[in-house]
């Protein structure tokens, strides 16, 4: 069932959900650039955005997520949970991103079950806003995650100039919408069929950034990309791990104790897997010690058809962050090309 | 929803010595839910918490077939191992498992057993051993080739002698470098084959050690004409959360922690680094 609120209306709405949960949205930052940051006030909402940087990837998954409380009182030790039940709507983010978060949930629902992340992530209502204009790096199309979703979204908002159509997919969704029903009418054939021409010319937008994941695939998933190619690639490679940092599917964890004696908090930590020290072993052996090795294993893990069967996707949004961050090129379309065309920048 | 990190706590009730680096840890968990509840099969893992160092995987050395005892033995060669080295008896650490698969014991019945360990690689072995000799009937001719770098290196020498004396055990050890006391086998364990005889069609194959010693022994093993099926192993990871989640232990599509960290070679031949 589809909806239109007002434009005008918006902050009504919003003023609602900041009464009955912290609400997440693109702002601009101090220093000009767009980021997800909690908001106390409706206006900070940016509309006409370009994603930013960083996915919201850390309001489901924080980069340091304390899992267990440790206390130590004389020769005894008790441990206890950690859990966040905060209530939390993830406003106005793009479609790559509710996908991203999906993405996520679905791994870590498969059993054994995570109730940490689950926990948080059962909490949070995705609230998202469809690309009339998709960004330059973005390649969503190649992934099914955009420019606009068939799902992965609680609420997806499409702007329609003077109102926004408002379609609910989710149990969650209906409840964002509950509190205010007189700002929402039901949307009339003439708001459906604009956002229907939206998406088509959305689509038509895309500039030269493709990824044509099903050849790269079939390679990949056959061990039949060439040592020689993933040496090149990893050439150059500067194991920053910023393309994990950044990626709205990455969720490579370690588990470190932190704090002061006797009261420590046991936390999950990001990881990447590009980090020779990530499958170090305290005894010296390491079993991906070469870069190409951790190259390989990251292309294995986002594209491979093996963990496409397992997932339903590919392990990326073709939000193209990697794009943007990676110094050495070896993103994600460029790699994908190279292992089609089986060569590299030549 | 179960609380996935979260440990129990056991007290080590007690620590023995079994190389200079070495040391064997007899775990008792301070509830008694927990010790009512903990179920595990030869093979499977324990993610062990030194409170402040964090968590390490660590294979469970003793058998199910003496639940009383829960025991893991450990090298010390990282900060956590050494923090635990620190501890002693009453002392109290983290448990979260067992995980993994274990080794399938039924699949062994009736047939011939050769266990090949190489240094720190016999405590998952020593698991199943004694799974095997407390119900001895149930299987065949069981042989025990173990190696290790030099005398002192080797472990549970008190059992390696017990095993010795039996007559329904063929042990057989070898060190790499022998000292002026050493009268024994010297060589790599895979010399020892020499010294015994095989049915490779009737027999399995347990290997375990560091990577160099497995691969070689499992060379050796296929060129004796044992089946890739009938060649076992255990692989080793920095597993972490021991759920298929954290990607430390991933191989291919494979998680050592959750679809090992016992594989036939079969198996282990179709993972794709």
């Amino acid at each position: 069932m589809a909806f239109a609120i007002e434009r005008q209306a918006i902050t009504k709405w919003l003023q609602k959900l900041l009464e009955s949960g912290e609400v997440i949205a693109p702002v601009r930052g101090p220093c000009g650039d767009i980021l997800f940051s909690t908001i106390h006030s409706p206006e900070k909402v940016e509309w006409n955005f370009q994603n930013p940087l960083h996915p919201p990837k850390q309001f489901v998954l924080p980069q340091t997520d304390p899992i267990v409380k440790i206390k130590r009182n004389g020769e005894r030790h008790e441990v206890a949970p950690t859990y966040d039940d905060t209530r939390r709507f993830l406003f106005n983010v793009r479609s790559c991103d509710a996908k991203g978060i999906a993405f996520l949930t679905r791994m870590y629902e498969m059993e054994p079950a995570d109730a940490s992340y689950l926990r948080r992530a059962n909490n949070l209502t995705i609230i998202s806003l469809a690309c009339n204009i998709p960004c330059p790096l973005g390649f969503c199309v190649c992934t099914d995650s955009g420019p606009f979703l068939r799902d992965s979204y609680d609420v997806q908002l499409t702007d329609l100039g003077e109102s926004y159509l408002v379609e609910v997919g989710s149990e969650k969704g209906e409840t964002a919408l509950s509190g205010v029903p007189n700002l929402f009418h039901p949307a009339t054939e003439d708001e459906v069929s604009q956002r229907k021409r939206l998406e088509i010319e959305a689509k038509n937008h895309f500039e030269q950034e493709t990824c044509h994941f099903a050849s790269a695939m079939r390679r990949i998933s056959t061990g039949r990309v060439q040592d020689a190619l993933w040496e090149k690639m990893s050439d150059s490679c500067l194991e920053c791990g910023g393309c994990n940092m950044v990626c709205p599917t990455c969720y490579c964890f370690s588990v470190k104790d932190l704090g002061r004696v006797g009261a420590w908090v046991r936390c999950r930590m990001w990881d990447s897997c590009q980090y020779a020290a990530f499958t170090l072993e305290a005894s010296g052996h390491n079993p991906r010690a070469h870069r190409k090795e951790r190259m390989k294993r990251r292309f294995f893990h986002k594209v491979s058809a093996q963990y496409y069967q397992r997932d339903g996707m590919v392990g990326c949004v073709g939000c193209g962050r990697c794009i943007k961050v990676c110094l050495g090129a070896t993103n994600m379309p460029a790699v994908v090309g190279a292992i089609r065309k089986g060569k590299w920048n030549e | 929803m179960n609380d996935t990190f979260l440990p129990d706590i056991a007290r080590l009730v007690d620590v023995r010595d079994e190389t200079p680096d070495t040391k064997t840890f007899t775990l008792h968990f301070r509830d008694l839910k927990n010790r009512e509840d903990f179920h595990f099969l030869p093979g499977q893992f324990l993610e062990l918490s030194v409170f402040g160092y964090g968590e390490a995987p660590f294979c469970i050395a003793s058998s199910p077939t003496r639940p009383d005892t829960l025991e893991t033995t450990v090298r010390r060669t990282g900060q956590l191992t050494d923090a635990l080295h620190r501890l002693g008896n009453g002392e109290e650490v983290g448990v979260r498992g067992p995980f993994g698969n274990g080794f399938d014991v039924e699949a062994a019945r009736g047939r011939d057993l050769l266990f090949v360990a190489g240094g720190i690689g016999l405590p998952p072995l020593r698991s199943l051993i004694w799974n095997v000799l407390d119900e001895r009937s149930r299987f065949g001719k069981v042989t025990i080739l173990y190696g290790a770098r030099t005398p002192a290196d080797l472990v549970y020498k008190q059992e390696l002698k017990e095993w010795g004396k039996r007559s329904d055990v063929e042990l057989h050890f070898t060190v790499d470098m022998a000292d002026a006391s050493w009268t024994g086998n010297v060589g790599v364990v895979s010399t020892l084959f020499r010294q015994i005889s095989l049915k490779p069609e009737s027999t399995i194959a347990y290997v375990c050690g560091p990577p160099i010693m497995i691969r070689f022994v499992v060379q050796d093993l296929l060129a004796l004409g044992f089946k890739a099926e009938a060649v076992i192993s255990t692989l080793e990871r920095m597993m972490q959360c021991g759920i298929g989640k954290c990607n430390h232990c991933a191989i291919g599509h494979r998680y050592v922690c959750r679809d090992g960290p016992v594989f036939n070679y079969s198996q282990i031949r179709e993972l794709v680094e």
